[in-house]
């Protein structure tokens, strides 16, 4: 019976009773930076910060082995440094050829002690690709749980990868995104977002039916002012006299949730807010229950805007949901959110401008006031009941595919 | 360098909030929120900037002492290796070494270093049996607790006798929280192993299971055996007595074996958590921070140091406290959450004060992991988020087991009551 393995185990803490207890260390990184010169196109400019622990274990640089590494040791271990360092990093791409210069040394304190700082170039035969292929070696026979934190800047333009034995190599693309592009690409995105998502489309319609009506008695002048053809009927709705007042209503409604919605989409996006999604689905179904509710039994009257401006909050976290995951540097996502704030806007537009002239042309008829006001209300609100069950119950109603966003 | 590295630092930030799936992912969100925080004061006054030590005599980094013994074994080893690469059981016994001190002193760097050295072992096609109950306990210390069992299992199909690997399944089995299987497995060696190891063995995962009035029996019984016994034998034994007297309450007599057991393994790294653990529940943050602050490399010794500095309200908490949150975000980054999600949460609820957060990283730790420090930390996190039926997950395990730490008691005292209340108020 040999004592050797048990000695072992103990010092390993094996028998202890929660050998694991203790199990969370700094494990070894090594960071690389490289950036791209607008002035010189061949050349990339490199820093690697590698912990000086790490260099200790592969280079005797502990030249008076006092177990301190002192500043001037180091120094004196540059060269030595620098060719083991650079020796495990490679660009690739595109037939290029280029050379790792070292340029300067420095000290780099990180959270878990001090890194020795190559500052070096890489030194091209060709203009550098925008598409660049970084393999890292560094290490990888000495401890296979070391990795290379690489950040690659292009101007505004950042890559980012871990490199290990199992993942030696990334494809960055430095391409400086096309600005115009992008934000084309997100305003079509908002455009889609608000035409495919019928619960956004139907808050706004149910807000924008009775833009085109008073309610009955909602103000003595009002009433007065009103053409003896125009006297409230059994609908309790009365015409509004002109077009311009019905545009003034609804200016009013669009504007007080394009506000609200544009706020919490910006809050979301940038991560200040993060709600669960289950909440914001159902809130919006309450929203489009309560904004067509509205439209039967009157609570707010004259200020639908005000309720357009309340629900947009929750809304504008329904839209974020379509932006989620989304982390870009400040410029790119000032593009994105912009686009696809104004993509959302025109989605909004393209709906209430048909309608509004086709519902002020209607809005003395019986169909509209009780056909489209009266049973649409109450369609919108049967729909909506049933996302909201699903959504905050979670469970799928069967043969409702066709109406449930998506 | 000034302008250059900062944005660097922002989008390192940024990536530990990426790489988890579903549920995980609103937790690396969080996460990434907080960790951005920590990272925020960069910006201003950026701590990662290079600079140019004033003189050549600055000591920038104290390595691994040749003075130690156990640093001049494996660098003897290393050299012997060199001469001889193609030897196997050199190349075992300098991983052995290299584990034995990465987890004694807690430099992670050790573990991936042993790996290397067995990596040609492991790619021959019959792969020693040493190396592979190395690579298990490699394994384990990467907290891949299914692959580590796995391997150890194979083992015992090939040698079934094998009292190391039986052991380090019952290791394993305890920290899943299977009691009954970790105890059956120390049963394999009784008529393997020496009666003291068996019987410690056994009286561990007595104390965990509601038994630690007979553990504690037992294990005064075994000291006058132990005498003779090497030193980090008895260093076991007491840290073994200490805990089992901790679990009886008994706090004078806890002290006392973990002094004990602290000179006879001085720097270990688990008694060092251990004993600091024992300190900051018992109000002496001054001598936790005393027992922990040689020892900043290990991530669990530096967080005990922290929560000290925190509960005496020294001016450098602050400081330390946003490099934890640093070394949690590169360990994040790395996609290590497994190596950190227990000691996370418990930085999330005391020193962050954000309960949402820290529940979420318990109940990720939960899924692997369930230690009596898992149970605690959930328990506490639930508590403290008020959500309290979040942690019936662990007050069943608690009812299944038996454990009967004091803090552990109280606290699901308290979840029980709330969750009582809670019925209550549902009728």
């Amino acid at each position: 019976m040999s004592r050797r393995w048990i000695a072992w185990l103990l010092v390993l803490g094996i028998l202890v009773a929660w050998p694991e207890g203790a199990q969370a260390h700094k494990e070894s990184d090594a960071y690389l930076t490289l950036g791209t010169d607008l002035q010189q196109p061949t050349v990339l400019h490199g820093q690697f910060d590698v912990a000086l622990r790490d260099i200790a274990f592969v280079l005797d640089i502990d030249r008076n082995q006092d177990s301190a590494l002192t500043w001037g040791e180091v120094k004196a271990a540059r060269r030595d440094i620098e060719r083991y360092a650079l020796a495990g990093i490679a660009i690739k791409g595109d037939g290029l050829a280029c050379e790792a210069q070292p340029r300067g040394q420095a000290i780099d304190a990180h959270n878990d002690g001090a890194y020795d700082v190559i500052l070096f170039d890489v030194v091209c035969d060709k203009e550098i690709p925008s598409r660049l292929t970084i393999v890292y070696s560094l290490f990888a026979d000495v401890d296979p749980y070391h990795r290379g934190i690489v950040t690659v800047r292009a101007g505004a333009n950042t890559a980012s990868a871990v490199l290990g034995p199992k993942t030696p190599s990334a494809e960055v693309d430095l391409r400086t995104p096309d600005r115009w592009r992008q934000f084309r690409s997100f305003v079509v995105d908002g455009i889609w977002h608000i035409w495919t998502g019928p619960d956004h489309l139907l808050f706004i319609v149910s807000l924008l039916l009775p833009a085109v009506l008073y309610r009955r008695g909602t103000s003595a002048a009002e009433a007065v002012a009103l053409a003896p053809a125009d006297a409230p009927d059994a609908t309790g709705w009365v015409p509004v006299p002109s077009l311009g007042r019905a545009m003034l209503e609804l200016i009013k409604v669009v504007s007080g949730f394009t506000v609200s919605h544009s706020a919490t989409l910006t809050l979301s996006v940038l991560g200040y807010v993060d709600l669960p999604s289950r909440l914001v689905e159902s809130g919006i179904a309450l929203s489009i229950i309560v904004a067509a509710a509205n439209n039967l039994h009157p609570l707010v009257t004259r200020r639908a805007w005000v309720v357009a401006f309340a629900f947009g909050f929750i809304h504008g976290l329904g839209f974020a949901s379509a932006l989620a995951g989304l982390s870009l540097p400040p410029l790119a996502m000032a593009t994105s959110l912009g686009g696809f704030s104004l993509g959302v806007e025109l989605g909004q537009e393209s709906i209430v401008l048909p309608f509004l002239p086709l519902a002020f042309l209607l809005r003395r008829t019986r169909f509209y006031q009780v056909g489209v006001v009266r049973w649409g209300s109450w369609a919108i609100i049967a729909v909506a009941t049933l996302w909201l069950v699903q959504r905050a119950f979670d469970v799928v109603i069967p043969a409702t595919g066709l109406i449930t966003p998506s | 360098m000034d302008g250059t590295f900062v944005p660097a630092e922002a989008t390192r930030c940024r990536a530990g909030s990426r790489g988890f799936g579903g549920r995980a992912r609103r937790a690396g969100i969080c996460l990434g929120g907080l960790l951005f925080l920590a990272c925020g004061p960069a910006t201003a006054s950026d701590p990662h900037q290079p600079y140019i030590p004033s003189t050549d005599a600055v000591v920038l980094e104290h390595l691994p002492s040749r003075g130690d013994p156990r640093v001049r074994a494996f660098d003897a080893l290393r050299q012997r290796r060199i001469a001889a690469p193609r030897n196997s059981g050199l190349a075992i016994q300098l991983a052995r070494s290299y584990l034995d001190y990465g987890r004694a002193t807690g430099d992670a760097r050790y573990l991936g270093r042993a790996q290397a050295v067995i990596a040609p072992l492991l790619a021959q096609r019959n792969p020693p049996v040493d190396a592979l109950l190395l690579q298990a306990t490699l394994l384990q210390s990467r907290h891949q607790f299914v692959a580590s069992r796995q391997l150890l299992q194979a083992v015992l199909r090939r040698d079934p006798d094998n009292s190391e690997a039986w052991l380090t399944l019952s290791a394993v089995a305890l920290v899943q929280g299977d009691m009954r299987e970790a105890r059956r497995d120390c049963m394999h060696l009784l008529t393997q192993a020496d009666a003291l190891v068996a019987a410690g063995c056994i009286a561990a995962r007595d104390t965990v299971t509601g038994h630690a009035r007979e553990a504690l029996a037992v294990l005064d019984a075994l000291a006058p055996q132990a005498l003779g016994a090497p030193a980090s034998e008895r260093a076991w034994l007491h840290g073994l007595m200490a805990d089992a007297a901790r679990y009886r309450g008994d706090v004078a007599r806890a002290d006392r074996e973990y002094r004990i057991a602290l000179t006879l393994a001085p720097g270990d790294n688990f008694l060092i958590a251990d004993y600091a653990d024992f300190l900051l529940d018992e109000d002496r943050p001054r001598e936790a921070l005393v027992l922990t602050r040689d020892y900043p490399q290990s991530d669990t010794s530096f967080l005990r140091q922290v929560l000290a500095e925190q509960a005496l309200g020294l001016p450098q908490a602050g400081a330390d406290a946003a490099t934890m949150a640093s070394r949690f975000a590169d360990l994040e980054r790395r996609g290590d959450r497994r190596l950190y999600a227990r000691e996370a949460a418990r930085f999330a609820l005391t020193v962050q004060h954000a309960p949402g957060l820290a529940l979420q990283l318990a109940r990720d730790d939960w899924s692997f992991q369930r230690a009596p420090e898992d149970v605690r930390v959930l328990l506490e996190a639930a508590l403290a988020a008020g959500a309290p039926a979040q942690a019936r997950p662990a007050l069943e395990f608690l009812a299944a087991t038996g454990l009967e730490e004091p803090e552990v008691r109280a606290l699901a005292r308290r979840l029980e009551a709330a969750l009582h209340a809670a019925q209550e108020r549902r009728p």
